[in-house]
């Protein structure tokens, strides 16, 4: 295959760029080491994952996975992934709105606060909550008073996957509104539209595509998220413990294939993500070249 | 529907983008507000669409005498096509000029089969009804443009507002675009405001153009008018080439080099320094000095493609000189680079700087 790569290569440069290509044992060089990183890194403990998942047979894998505490787990990632990312798409669109479309001070401020939860470590984003909500916390003694539990139980780690998910919609729409601007917006206005019609029919259409990237993102971190959840988790077993964290206490009990079969829900989960965004990708560039090609063929 | 601008007032931050605006657009009329990047025009022009508020309370927009300060976009009935057409990308077309009438309260909606029938008569207007499936981003400039204008008169607006419309386009199709836009504007009589920073755009097509400068009104008139009358130093400056001189002051008189002006007896007394004006077209060149009604040059440059010939030249004192004369001139002189020759103004305009402010005098 590499080979065949480099002599495609060769007949694209006899036929254009002749004269400016790269000799061919550097391309040689550039493109055997980046198939041999990617397959080190990438291809290779994927492989893995499965393997170790599917060792003992499918049995054993169907077994783990549909055992009482796995299940669970599973339950307690879609939950909080099922809160997670429709709180912050809604959250997203609304601040991204807001950041692209509008002057207002502290702007510059908000943009950097969005940010927050990617610049903080996970564990520490985990230990805040403990410290605000936990019995020893700041609203620790309130919360036991009404009899509410949040540290070591679900609403922590909806609440801890909330906030380490929330970047992620707003990041992906705040450059792409911008490099829209608010002309349109502007144009909806003064043909009689109102805020939510013009939201509704004008600024979402055109930023779907980005929109949705941005919910699968989020998503895949909110169902993949390791730090946060576990400091706020406590994890108990068949309650909450998520997909990952499960995984963790099946390795440390040496019960490996029990842990890869969590793995693989996780791996399969990455590998439906990249081929939605594949998709996507595809998507909105088909787009695009179905209008130029119809300009080509009409005039 | 005519539309008054009382006493505007608008500034961003430290920037002051209009100080005190006033003049009124009668119905029917086509105007240009004409001036240079940063003079307001643009402002005044989204605060009569309501996309902008004016500062403070005293400022005001009546449209056929109604007070819109307070009024809604939907209620204002403003049409408005924006210098980079604002056209809705995701949408086609039809959808795009469509788009006016499907936002319309439940009630007041037309019928899906009205709303068609409306937009293709829109798109035929704008000579465009081919296109209504088409993307914007499968359209010319142009085509662009006309579609704007269509998406904007489907609200049936009582007045229509143009930011910088042949701003975005290259030069033929500018010229092409704005004698539609012309008689376009003569077929339909709606009562119309441009904005642009071309004169040539505004002294074509508008009825009447309104030169502003630094957020202020300069002056307010016809495309004659303004030309051949300016008010004061900057409109005659901005209308037109033109050489500016400025020139020192002594013993009542101004002085072009050698050459004298007479300036008017009540502003000479106190006269600091004079500016002349004198348009390319309105300067002789001779290679005698015949009385000394001219002053000293050198040709620096000559370009004789197009119907004038356009010479450059430098003054002795060294400022540069524009002249435009006809082949006929050009051949009998003879002219070259780096001949000598002698320049004489048939017809100038001159501001005096006084110390109480600025006079004019046309000799």
């Amino acid at each position: 295959m590499l080979m065949a790569m480099i002599a495609a290569n060769n007949g694209n440069s006899r036929n254009g760029t002749g004269g400016l290509a790269e000799p061919p044992w550097l391309r040689l060089v550039l493109i055997s080491s980046t198939l041999l990183f990617l397959g080190l890194f990438l291809v290779l403990p994927l492989i893995v994952v499965f393997t170790e998942a599917f060792k003992k047979g499918v049995e054993v894998y169907i077994e783990s996975v549909r055992e009482p505490d796995a299940a669970a787990a599973i339950r307690l990632t879609l939950t909080a992934a099922a809160i997670a990312v429709p709180l912050n798409l809604i959250f997203g669109v609304a601040a991204a709105w807001a950041i692209a479309k509008f002057q207002f001070p502290g702007k510059s401020f908000l943009v950097t606060l969005i940010d927050l939860p990617f610049s903080v470590s996970p564990v520490i984003s985990g230990l805040i909550f403990v410290l605000l909500f936990g019995l020893q916390g700041w609203l620790g003694p309130w919360l036991s008073d009404h009899d509410i539990k949040i540290i070591f139980a679900v609403p922590g780690i909806v609440l801890a996957t909330i906030f380490v998910t929330f970047p992620f919609v707003a990041r992906e729409l705040i450059p792409l509104m911008q490099s829209q601007g608010s002309d349109e917006e502007e144009a909806a206005r003064t043909l009689g539209a109102g805020g939510w019609q013009t939201l509704w029919r004008v600024t979402l259409p055109n930023v779907k595509w980005g929109l949705l990237y941005g919910v699968i993102l989020c998503n895949a971190r909110a169902m993949g998220e390791f730090g946060a959840v576990s400091v706020v988790s406590g994890h108990i077993r068949g309650y909450t413990n998520t997909i990952p964290l499960h995984a963790e206490i099946l390795y440390n009990e040496y019960n490996s294939t029990a842990a890869f079969a969590m793995a693989s829900l996780l791996t399969i989960l990455t590998l439906v993500t990249i081929a939605l965004k594949a998709f996507i990708d595809r998507k909105s560039r088909s787009e695009v070249r179905a209008v130029s090609k119809r300009m080509l063929t009409e005039g | 529907m005519s539309i008054q601008i009382q006493n505007i007032r608008k500034s961003f931050g430290d920037f002051v983008a209009l100080k005190d605006v006033s003049f009124k657009v009668e119905t029917g009329e086509l105007v240009a507000l004409l001036g240079p990047s940063g003079s307001g025009k643009t402002t005044l022009l989204r605060i009569i669409a309501g996309i902008e508020a004016p500062d403070g309370n005293d400022g005001a927009i009546l449209i056929h005498n109604a007070d819109t300060t307070a009024i809604s976009f939907r209620d204002r009935r403003v049409g408005f096509v924006f210098q980079h057409y604002a056209l809705f990308r995701h949408m086609t077309i039809f959808e795009n000029v469509a788009f006016g009438l499907r936002v319309r309260p439940r009630r007041l909606r037309p019928s899906e089969k009205v709303i068609k029938e409306k937009v293709n008569e829109l798109l035929k207007l704008v000579q465009l009804d081919w296109l209504g499936d088409r993307y914007p981003s499968q359209l010319s400039g142009g085509q662009r443009q006309r579609i704007a204008l269509a998406r904007a008169l489907a609200v049936e607006p009582s007045v229509l507002l143009l930011d910088e419309p042949f701003g975005s386009l290259d030069a033929k199709v500018r010229k092409e675009l704005r004698l539609w836009l012309r008689r376009f504007h003569d077929e339909l009589k709606i009562t119309s405001v441009f904005v642009t920073h071309d004169q040539e755009e505004a002294l074509e097509v508008a009825d009447r153009v309104v030169l502003m400068n630094e957020g202020r009104v300069e002056q307010v008139g016809t495309s004659e008018e303004v030309y051949h009358h300016p008010a004061n130093a900057f409109v005659y400056n901005f209308l037109g080439n033109v050489n500016l001189f400025h020139s020192r002051v002594e013993e009542g008189k101004a002085f072009l080099g050698e050459m004298p002006i007479d300036l008017p007896a009540e502003s000479a007394r106190d006269a600091k320094s004079a500016m002349v004006f004198v348009r390319p077209h309105s300067l002789e060149i001779e290679h005698e000095r015949n009385g000394g009604d001219n002053f000293r040059a050198k040709v620096s440059h000559i370009n004789a493609a197009g119907p004038l010939v356009r010479v450059d030249l430098m003054t002795d004192w060294g400022d540069p000189v524009h002249v435009e004369i006809s082949h006929g001139r050009y051949s009998s002189l003879g002219l070259k680079r780096e001949d000598e020759v002698f320049i004489r103004p048939r017809e100038r305009k001159v501001f005096v700087e006084r110390e109480t402010g600025t006079d004019e005098s046309k000799t």
